[in-house]
């Protein structure tokens, strides 16, 4: 269960930020002890995130990454690149496939609109299994600190 | 246009409260045992320094922690053969599958370590769409998340798609 990106960037730099930068991606590595632990910690109970039976007999490939987990990886995924003086003010996402454990998950990231004068920055956001399969596409909006 | 997948009684409810409101204190061990969970070890969720440099009271919760935090304790009794706990609520629609569609948020206030949350859970919407593959029925679950002073800290609608 751990997280890599590929360079530890400095906080975005309002002045030069424009539509279509793209953010460096964020690798996620999901394994079972991760879910085991994220259904403790958000008190979700579902069997299908931790009964390999059940979840087969419901139609799934193994037990799934929690929705709610990718969704969290998501605002991780904004909030790491715009740094602690920003404040991510939205996020939406589609839940369209599964993740499962040992897949790789890749966030990728453009930035869709800039206001110099808020800091307000929109993003187009998208998780995929590192063969190309879209599980989520996102939205995210955050205000960056104004100098 | 098919046969109406909603009963006329669903939609009367549209607004309805389904749930709460529930009120919960932002407890730091489990706030910090979502983020580890998650593995997102920032500092503003771990150090109290960290934190009030980038401009917070104190100790700031992940974003979408609030969520769970609000989750009431359930007896196993309750469970499901699928491991979900039974709703008191249930909306009724003429549908045999109802699945995740995705979550909408809106962070309007950050959610601090000891800030007290207030959530109510709304039924938003109910409407029947055409898909490729027939009618769907999409349902909006808005809930609302209110601090001790008063205001609205958050806002999360989850859409579930049912067909």
């Amino acid at each position: 269960m751990s997280t890599d990106t590929d360079t530890a960037a400095a906080a975005p730099d309002l002045e030069t930020l424009e539509a279509g930068q793209q953010l460096p991606p964020m690798h996620k590595f999901p394994d079972e002890a991760q879910l085991f632990l994220y259904s403790a910690a958000s008190h979700n109970p579902h069997r299908i995130h931790y009964d390999r039976e059940y979840a087969r007999f419901e139609g799934h490939d193994d037990i799934i990454v929690h929705g709610p987990l990718q969704g969290a990886w998501l605002t991780q995924f904004v909030t790491d690149w715009a740094g602690p003086a920003a404040r991510l003010l939205g996020v939406t996402w589609q839940n369209r496939a599964s993740g499962l454990p040992g897949e790789e998950l890749v966030f990728s990231g453009t930035v869709t609109s800039v206001d110099a004068e808020t800091g307000v920055v929109e993003l187009e956001i998208a998780e995929h299994t590192s063969d190309g399969r879209l599980l989520m596409p996102a939205t995210a909006r955050v205000r960056l600190p104004t100098t | 246009m098919s046969e109406s997948l909603i009963p006329a009684e669903t939609l009367e409810r549209v607004g309805e409260v389904l749930s709460g409101p529930v009120t919960t204190v932002i407890d730091r061990r489990e706030a910090q045992r979502y983020a580890y969970a998650v593995g997102d070890e920032n500092p503003i969720y771990f150090d109290e320094v960290a934190a009030q440099a980038a401009g917070y009271r104190t100790l700031v919760a992940p974003p979408t922690y609030v969520a769970h935090a609000v989750v009431q304790p359930r007896t196993a009794a309750d469970l499901r053969t699928d491991g979900l706990y039974r709703e008191g609520t249930r909306i009724r629609l003429r549908v045999d599958r109802v699945m995740f569609g995705g979550e909408e948020w809106d962070f309007l206030e950050p959610v601090c370590v000891g800030d007290e949350i207030t959530a109510t859970v709304r039924l938003a919407a109910v409407d029947q769409k055409e898909g490729r593959k027939g009618p769907f029925v999409r349902q909006v679950r808005e809930t609302t998340f209110v601090n001790q002073f008063g205001d609205e800290v958050a806002r999360s609608r989850m859409i579930g798609i049912a067909r």
